[in-house]
């Protein structure tokens, strides 16, 4: 197809908008390590990291903005109000300027937004496709640089090993908001704009993550846990959300209309 | 983060998590320098180009230090190749014990003689008997 029909613009909005509100806070929150990482090449390579999915968020917003009637990139990222940010809750909270909870965060997020991306890069509108194949190329560099860490801090000193441990046992609770569905996802299905894969998302990402926390000797449960609905996909957030958006909205806020 | 205007109230704009951090850390607990090894980059700008030094940096192992010069060096222009060499694979001279440069005056295995004859040529071409020389010289070859 060359163009979708205008009764699938809103729902892919949607799915988009919940794509790019997850790079969006995780970069900025990932953007709080600059100058503080644990060593220097890995500081760098962090927040080169949180440039990439506050980039990736942007090409986002601005196709929800060319191609599906959406509001500008700036006034999508910052100008709504928070019931209409679709992001999941494992984004939202902090990671207690804990570095195991920082890298067992991204290792969750990038794994899962590799098979979101992988599912958008199969769809049956060219446009979206190309897009999609593009970040999942970079998503893969994420996934490798969290997989890289995640068993050299597994297999590394027993403390390293124990902080991993609690940092995954901590953040597992939250993993389940990443699969809440988001509303419309369905009606994309049939005509293949986000054609559904052989199995269930939270199928083959619980199967990457227990094999990559195998080779750590790292342990995670047999499933994802149910999230408490609605959740963030549906615009309800947690408690931290509205001040984490004061913060990022803080200079947009004082002028809305200027030009940068 | 932009300073608040005077009209808003005032309070601290930077981000909170900064806040967590006066607690000094204990220099026995930082990662011991020998645990890192250094590394030379080389990245290739377009395929065809050579590999050039882009710098150095220090990591744990060659997957991590790949990744590192990935994030480090490969951002801030276009480039499709590097390579990372721990730097005691490289075999270098000695700045005080080893003859690099030669004392004996051999310029002319410099190609610079050769910087002049372009405007020679540009010279001889004014003149009008060149022309016809080469008028004629193009009748009888071609």
């Amino acid at each position: 197809m060359t163009t979708i029909p205008e009764s699938l613009k809103a729902p892919l909005t949607e799915l988009l908008l919940s794509t790019a509100d997850d790079k969006f806070l995780l970069g900025h929150r990932n953007a709080d390590w600059t100058g503080l990482g644990p060593i220097l090449e890995e500081d760098i390579a962090f927040s080169s990291i949180a440039q990439d999915e506050i980039a990736h968020a942007e090409v986002l917003y601005q196709f929800i903005h060319t191609q599906l009637g959406g509001a500008k990139p700036d006034d999508l990222a910052y100008g709504r109000e928070p019931r209409e940010y679709r992001c999941a809750a494992l984004v939202e909270l902090g990671d207690e300027f804990d570095w195991s909870r920082a890298i067992v965060r991204q290792f969750f997020c990038d794994h899962f937004d590799a098979v979101r991306l992988g599912r958008l890069a199969a769809s049956s509108w060219p446009t979206l496709a190309v897009l999609a194949g593009r970040l999942l190329a970079e998503e893969r560099a994420h996934v490798q640089h969290a997989d890289t860490w995640i068993v050299r801090l597994g297999r590394g000193t027993p403390e390293s090993h124990d902080r991993m441990q609690r940092a995954i046992d901590a953040l597992w609770p939250d993993t389940g908001s990443l699969f809440e569905a988001v509303w419309g996802e369905g009606l994309l299905e049939p005509s293949g704009v986000y054609p559904r894969g052989d199995e269930r998302m939270s199928v083959t990402w619980h199967r990457s993550i227990a094999e990559r926390a195998g080779e750590a000797g790292l342990t995670v449960p047999a499933s994802v846990p149910k999230q408490k609905q609605p959740g963030g996909r549906a615009g309800q957030h947690t408690p931290q959300f509205e001040e984490l958006l004061a913060e990022l909205c803080e200079v947009y806020r004082v002028e809305p209309k200027a030009a940068w | 983060m932009m300073m608040s205007s005077a009209s808003v109230t005032q309070h601290n704009s930077m981000s909170r998590v900064r806040e967590n951090i006066l607690e000094p850390i204990d220099p026995g607990r930082l990662a011991a320098e020998s645990d890192l090894t250094a590394y030379e980059v080389f990245i290739q700008l377009k395929r065809s180009d050579p590999h050039v030094h882009a710098g150095s940096l220090d990591a744990p192992d060659d997957e991590i230090a790949l990744q590192f010069a990935r994030e480090h060096y490969a951002r801030d222009q276009q480039c499709v190749h590097i390579w990372v060499v721990p730097r005691s694979a490289i075999i270098s001279t000695d700045y005080d014990k080893d003859l690099v440069w030669r004392h004996t005056d051999q310029s002319y295995r410099l190609a610079k003689g050769y910087a002049g004859v372009l405007k020679k040529w540009q010279q001889f071409r004014k003149k009008k008997d060149i022309d016809e020389y080469q008028k004629s010289d193009l009748k009888e070859g071609f």
